[in-house]
């Protein structure tokens, strides 16, 4: 789930890693950094999710070296949304979101489906198995212009509240704040059922 | 009584020119055959007594039962045709416990009552496509007691299938004695304690034999506390011999 | 509900043809309650719809019951209002047999009965029971379609169910909260009004009206709340 706020944008996920029901790791990655001012969000396939994590390392780094600057966020979700529709036929189990602050400070959040179709959003996105539950909360819970301690707060309500009421979320949450001038991170231990 | 038997004895559902139904008149008076039950109702409970009246001094005293228990909150003293009860007893029981399965909550005395009025005049010939239950009436009469959200109550039922709701009642051979006494002998202050012995002394005036822990048995139906949602429920039980013994002692 | 025509043919050969005939229609909706100290707030939308088409903007499925209490259907509409109609039947019933008024708490046990004796051809709805018990108090019950209940402090069922559950755990039940509000009637009706907002936004089977039923010992209030038709 990520969320937009004023002048800054936060992004989090749950911590569990599981077949189904069968709980296999309760210190998952699924969000991963690109640079400092921009992270993406992997929920899906185990596999697909550490796979990509690895070629979105080996793409940025490339692009790093060819135009030495940092990757953009949109700029980032675009090459995210061709690799995914690279594989149109044979695709990669994985709907990723993604989060960061764009050079003039302006926040930006997207989530895609699992062939690369961007969606943007003025306030919030979702997704992977709790996705229903978020979009009830961030509704209620989400407002225009938030700072980041405000953000971090709902967010975190939003994602806590969400994930006790699905079987596959859970076992913590961590959170990320973007803003200019860094990130901030925490991990959130919540009901670890 | 009826010396002069007319051809309405034999229908057992029609009635006389006079407008009586002879069958269920008779049944009433086979209760006066019975042994004596008492019924007492106080503010802190139901008493139910009866007299046990053994045929053979080879007959196990115990193996006689004429107080049951119809539910946890309610008990039934019985006197007449006894076996007649079992119809209405089984009846009586499994209205209580549809009653809570289906509403989750204890039955009233007197919607148990009713239920079992209800069967009183099945008998006789069916007149439509339901079955009659039974050729004749039942020869029995009740003392319902039990508590629920009205208090400790106690009902009396005959073979008519009429119900009425009594502070003190007895019923069988020696009733009219044992009303007459209760009649004088009834406050509406009396304790538990003092139902309980006003009830031995009533039967002791009217049993023939004399009056032990052995020959009588005694029931009540107190207020409890549930230990679950502590709340108040009526709880029926039995009087040990020993209690029983203490009740007699107090006679004196 | 599909019925395929008898075939109409030159073909010499009877072929047996399948018909099919479904019993059962979602018609969506949310339903919530939730119970309070002294109080109870039973609301549902009254969209009623099959599929993407909308048969209806104000067809109410929370029902004020002659006892006092307040039944939410969702699932098949149809089996709601017979179920409803079944309910005041035995209402009346048990008013003529015990003399007095059924509580909430019989009502409820007679409910999941009435649901689990049609165990085999279930009525698809998904009740919320809300009213006061025998001491003042809310309470709120939910059950499936074959009658499985619970006492609970708040729910919200039907289609979006899902979202708001969570929500109102977030708000009701300050879950991951330090801090708890006291939970007064108007704090109820609001968080009730946001989250249907809310969910209106995003499941297309909830919208149109929200009919809010406020139960107190002074009694019943209904209101009407106007949610998005889009």
């Amino acid at each position: 789930m990520a969320m937009k706020g004023k002048n800054c944008v936060a992004i989090a996920a749950d911590r569990r890693f599981g077949v189904q029901l069968m709980t296999l790791s309760t210190d998952f990655q699924k969000i991963f950094e690109i640079n400092p001012r921009t992270y993406i969000g992997l929920p899906g396939l185990a596999t697909d999710v550490q796979t990509l994590s690895e070629l979105f390392r080996f793409k940025t780094n490339l692009y790093k070296l060819r135009e030495e600057r940092d990757i953009s966020p949109k700029t980032f979700s675009h090459m995210v949304s061709s690799t995914l529709y690279e594989k149109r036929f044979g695709n990669y189990f994985c709907e990723p979101v993604i989060a960061g602050i764009e050079k003039d400070g302006s926040p930006y959040i997207c989530s895609m489906d699992l062939l690369g179709c961007i969606n943007h959003a003025k306030d919030f996105v979702v997704s992977g198995t709790a996705s229903s539950q978020m979009y009830g909360t961030a509704e209620g819970l989400w407002e225009p212009e938030l700072e980041p301690e405000e953000l971090f707060e709902t967010i975190a309500q939003a994602m806590m509240s969400a994930v006790d009421r699905d079987a596959s979320s859970g076992w913590g949450v961590i959170v990320h704040v973007i803003t200019q001038d860094g990130v901030m991170t925490k991990t959130l231990k919540a009901r670890m059922d | 009584m009826f010396l002069t038997r007319s051809e309405y004895d034999r229908g057992v559902n029609t009635f006389s020119p006079e407008g009586r139904l002879f069958q269920v008149e008779y049944a009433i008076e086979a209760i006066k055959l019975g042994s004596t039950a008492v019924g007492i109702q106080t503010s802190q409970g139901v008493v139910l007594a009866v007299e046990k009246r053994a045929t053979s001094t080879l007959l196990e005293p115990s193996s006689i039962e004429k107080i049951l228990e119809i539910d946890a909150h309610l008990g039934c003293a019985m006197s007449g045709l006894t076996a007649d009860s079992r119809t209405m007893i089984d009846h009586a029981r499994v209205e209580a416990q549809n009653h809570w399965f289906t509403y989750n909550e204890r039955i009233k005395v007197e919607s148990v009552t009713q239920a079992v009025c209800d069967l009183a005049l099945r008998f006789g010939e069916s007149a439509n496509s339901e079955e009659a239950l039974m050729s004749r009436p039942f020869g029995v009469a009740l003392l319902i007691a039990g508590i629920d959200e009205k208090g400790p109550q106690l009902f009396h039922t005959d073979p008519s299938g009429t119900f009425m709701r009594y502070d003190a009642k007895a019923i069988g051979s020696g009733s009219e004695g044992a009303q007459s006494e209760l009649q004088e002998q009834y406050h509406k202050s009396l304790t538990l304690e003092e139902a309980k012995v006003l009830s031995l002394k009533v039967l002791k005036q009217v049993m023939e034999e004399k009056l032990s822990s052995t020959n009588v048995q005694i029931a009540v139906v107190v207020p409890i506390t549930d230990d679950f949602t502590n709340k108040k429920k009526g709880g029926f039980s039995f009087l040990t011999e020993a209690e029983c013994q203490a009740v007699i002692d107090q006679l004196a | 509900m599909q019925m395929y025509e008898e075939q109409k043919s030159s073909c010499p050969v009877k072929v047996p043809v399948e018909c099919r005939f479904s019993p059962y229609t979602d018609n969506g909706g949310t339903t919530l309650a939730i119970a309070g100290d002294d109080f109870c707030v039973i609301a549902g939308d009254t969209r009623q719809s099959e599929g993407y088409s909308i048969n209806s903007r104000y067809a109410p499925k929370v029902y004020q019951l002659s006892n006092g209490s307040v039944l939410a259907t969702g699932g098949m509409y149809a089996d709601g209002v017979t179920l409803v109609k079944m309910i005041e039947q035995r209402l009346e019933w048990y008013r003529h047999a015990h003399d007095k008024q059924m509580s909430s708490g019989a009502l409820a046990q007679m409910l999941s009965t009435i649901l689990y004796h049609k165990r085999m051809f279930p009525y698809y709805v998904w009740n919320t029971l809300g009213g006061l018990d025998e001491d003042g108090k809310g309470a709120v019950y939910s059950y499936d379609p074959v009658g499985s209940y619970e006492k609970q402090k708040w729910n919200c069922s039907g289609s979006a169910g899902h979202l708001i559950q969570p929500f109102l755990d977030n708000q009701i039940g300050f879950t991951h909260q330090k801090e708890k509000a006291p939970l007064t009637l108007e704090r109820v009706v609001q968080v009730t009004k946001d989250a249907f907002t809310s969910a209106t936004e995003r499941d297309i089977y909830t919208g149109d009206n929200l009919e809010m039923f406020l139960v107190t010992q002074n009694g019943i209030e209904k209101t009407r709340v106007e949610l998005k038709k889009d």
